[in-house]
């Protein structure tokens, strides 16, 4: 009979109990990364929108 | 920053400002060059009876190209066809406020002039009108934008931007591609 990949032992409640605090602490700087990766990805898509609007629709001219 | 209800809540009202924050600069940004600089989407109500326009609207042949009007308004006519413009070529003033018309009598065909923010589709039955003026001087490529059939690619007509004094209608106000003088 072959052993389970992961035995239980006590050991290893102590080991889960430190993935836990880990993965709380992990879960506590998450949404601040993720806020940050969404900032940057909607400022650079305004940047680019402002810079084509600005740079290239108005100067070719008035029309109506 | 807590994974819970209320931080969450806050994080979405958060995006919310932001958001709205955007659409009011693009919004502000398209309100400036509308009402500052008169850049708005062409738009035009007009109708014409695409079976005679060659016989009975302004857009006959003799109608048809650069004319200046009595009140000096610069108008350019154009036929939009089965795989060319009529006509070919027009020319128009730097510099001034020029209107150009279109119409199809055949399918829908679209146009734009390049490096500008003309730009309009022509459907059979209406009139296209744009209001422009061209900062630019040169020869400037209106190809046809609407896939309108197998010659399309083949559909491209040029406007000639011309210095102010050197656009010279003759004395019915007409001017054309080959009175440069």
């Amino acid at each position: 009979m072959t052993e389970p990949a992961y035995p239980r032992s006590r050991h290893d409640h102590e080991s889960d109990a430190d993935e836990l605090r880990a993965l709380e602490s992990a879960m506590e700087s998450t949404p601040r990364g993720a806020a940050l990766v969404s900032a940057i990805a909607v400022g650079l898509l305004l940047l680019c929108w402002l810079a084509i609007y600005f740079g290239v629709f108005l100067p070719r001219g008035t029309v109506g | 920053m807590a994974i819970n209800e209320s931080a969450i809540l806050k994080s979405e009202l958060r995006w919310t400002l932001v958001v709205a924050g955007i659409v009011a600069v693009i919004l502000g940004a398209i309100l400036f060059a509308a009402l500052s600089m008169h850049i708005n989407p062409p738009s035009n109500r007009e109708y014409v009876d695409p079976k005679t326009i060659h016989l009975s609207s302004e857009f006959t042949e003799a109608n048809l190209g650069t004319q200046v009007d009595q009140n000096g308004r610069v108008i350019a006519r154009m036929i939009t066809t089965q795989f060319q413009f009529i006509p070919n070529c027009i020319v128009l003033p730097a510099e001034t406020d020029v209107t150009l018309r279109f119409t199809s009598p055949d399918v829908i065909h679209g146009l734009l002039v390049t490096g500008t923010n003309v730009n309009t589709m022509v459907v059979p039955g209406y009139v296209a009108q744009v209001h422009t003026r061209f900062t630019k001087t040169g020869d400037l490529l209106m190809p046809c934008h609407e896939y309108c059939g197998l010659g399309h690619s083949q559909m491209v007509a040029t406007v000639k931007v011309v210095p102010r004094d050197q656009f010279r209608p003759d004395a019915q106000g007409r001017a054309s591609c080959g009175d440069r003088r």
